[in-house]
């Protein structure tokens, strides 16, 4: 897919977004207001309860910290699937179109999904230049160069995860409805990726395996990398296996809609 | 209401037929719901691996309190999910006009019509969580406990289903429900959350204007605590407050309705 085109198409879906307005306002305010006090009083609870003062390896500003970024790169990462609905174009036959493009499905669906993260995008600017000035944590130390460390995490991130829900999103050329298949990916990165709990709070045994898994790389990492917490070396080692977790599931990606070309009828299910 | 009742029966008879229609949905669906539960319960035992208790309950309490959790969703995922969130559809396209001409409450219709028998299939397994949960607590619970708790959990599940109908109304007024959505789906895991967390005046607005916090935690407080009048009529004045407030915006709305153009 040419360049100009994909930024044409990323435009489109961008202007798109910012057209509906009470949306916008009621997810960059009210939203982020409402997921980041229930984060801040479950924190509050449990230092105050336990009597600690720093857990996994976070006092609770760090913590503040912490999910005022990974709420934020949430949604950075997530994008807004929805929007781009591979698979009810496939479910009702609307992939027919996108046939006789002469541009690969895949890449303007990503297109589009880059398109959808404006908002979200004005968001990271605006509350991530206020919060650091509000909460004083110990363990971040945001710089240009973490900024830009982190901006290309994220922007790996959303393909990454973009490609997983594709991945999933293409069982609809076989399955009738696989909506829950997006929620149950949801659900388990959520856990897994540290957007519920930082995972270094997770108890040592599950470190191997939160290290195997690849939603480490689409909320952990970025957020590390964003709040000045990693090392060069270490940012572009999680960024070298982030990409390699894309390729892998774009190959799957490519081989399900290859696959599921053939049982495609163009009418829809 | 035998009327509603046979009617009722004749939803659940053609979601039967319905969801034998969409295997993999069904199966899908369970298996999202399985997920979630063991997402939850992770999450609280990594929750309590740092901290003994949380909102003042212990571990046994936050099983407890996890395992109503689970029978509430399963409830309000078989019986209300899925006609609550076609509703801001329902009336962006139109397809309220033909509820409204039928001979039936057209709130019964869009609350009521399609019974999730795959959530039925999970609620099975929340109660197996919650009874496992009761049988591992580790002090006795009085009978008169258990007994309040039941119908609590209920009126839990009624405000619960106001809260989500509060939440798409104004959908009638601004055309695009997807924020408002976005924001009942951030808000509601402040349910999912022990009532004891919160403080101060955010406390107070979740046990009154927008009583997330009563709907899991005050039955499951009446469980431990025994049944104080003040818990239960809150809950209940809570309950009624809250239809009222969505009758009296349905009305409202169905006044705004402009048909597909709304």
């Amino acid at each position: 897919m040419r360049p100009r085109l994909f930024l044409h198409v990323v435009g489109l879906e961008a202007r798109k977004r910012l057209s509906y307005r009470f949306d916008f306002w009621i997810q960059a305010l009210v939203s982020f207001a409402a997921e980041l006090g229930i984060a801040w009083f479950l924190w509050q609870a449990i230092f105050h309860e336990s009597g600690k003062t720093v857990i996994g390896g976070r006092t609770l500003d760090d913590m503040v910290l912490y999910y005022v970024a990974v709420i934020l790169v949430a949604k950075l990462a997530r994008g807004n699937l929805f929007a781009v609905a591979v698979a009810s174009e496939i479910y009702d036959g609307g992939l027919n179109r996108y046939l006789v493009y002469p541009v690969p499905y895949l890449g303007f669906k990503l297109a589009q999904s880059l398109g959808t993260l404006l908002p979200a995008t004005i968001q990271l600017f605006a509350f991530g230049a206020i919060f650091p000035f509000l909460v004083k944590g110990s363990l971040a130390h945001p710089t240009a160069a973490s900024v830009a460390m982190g901006l290309v995490s994220i922007l790996v991130a959303h393909v990454l995860y973009f490609v997983m829900q594709v991945c999933l999103e293409g069982v609809a050329f076989w399955a009738d409805n696989v909506w829950s298949l997006n929620v149950a990916l949801r659900l388990v990165s959520g856990l897994l990726g540290g957007i519920m709990i930082p995972l270094a709070a997770f108890p040592d045994a599950w470190q191997p395996v939160l290290a195997a898994l690849p939603f480490r790389h689409v909320f952990s990492d970025p957020v590390e990398a964003l709040l000045g917490q990693r090392t060069f070396l270490a940012w572009a080692g999680d960024l070298g296996v982030a990409l390699a977790w894309t390729a892998a599931f774009t190959l799957v990606a490519r081989w399900v809609f290859r696959r599921g070309s053939y049982a495609y009828t163009g009418v829809g299910i | 209401m035998l009327r509603y009742l046979r009617l009722y029966g004749a939803f659940v008879r053609f979601s039967v037929g319905k969801s034998l229609q969409f295997r993999f949905d069904f199966f899908f669906r369970v298996f999202m719901d399985t997920l979630w539960y063991g997402q939850y319960l992770l999450f609280f035992d990594v929750l309590y691996a740092q901290s003994g208790t949380i909102g003042g309950w212990d571990r046994h309490r936050g099983y407890v309190f996890t395992g109503a959790l689970f029978v509430l969703d399963a409830m309000q995922m078989t019986f209300f999910s899925n006609n609550i969130w076609q509703l801001p559809e329902a009336i962006n396209k139109g397809d309220l006009d033909y509820h409204l001409l039928r001979p039936v409450s057209p709130l019964f219709m869009l609350t009521c019509r399609d019974f999730a028998v795959n959530s039925a299939i999970n609620l099975l397994m929340a109660l197996g969580v919650l009874l496992h949960a009761l049988l591992s607590y580790p002090h006795p619970l009085p009978l008169v406990n258990v007994l309040a708790f039941v119908p609590l959990l209920l009126v839990g599940l009624f405000i619960h289903l106001f809260l989500q109908i509060l939440f798409l109304l104004p959908v009638f007024w601004i055309h695009s429900g997807a924020g408002l959505r976005d924001l009942l789906w951030t808000m509601d895991p402040a349910n999912a959350r022990p009532a004891g967390i919160w403080k101060g005046w955010v406390r107070r607005m979740l046990v009154t204007v927008l009583p997330f916090a009563v709907i899991v935690s005050f039955p499951v407080r009446v469980l431990f605590e025994g049944p104080q009048p003040e818990i239960v009529l809150h809950m209940l004045a809570i309950a009624v407050c809250i239809g009222f407030v969505v009758a009296f915006l349905w009305r409202r709305g169905l006044r705004a309705y402009a048909s597909a153009s709304s």
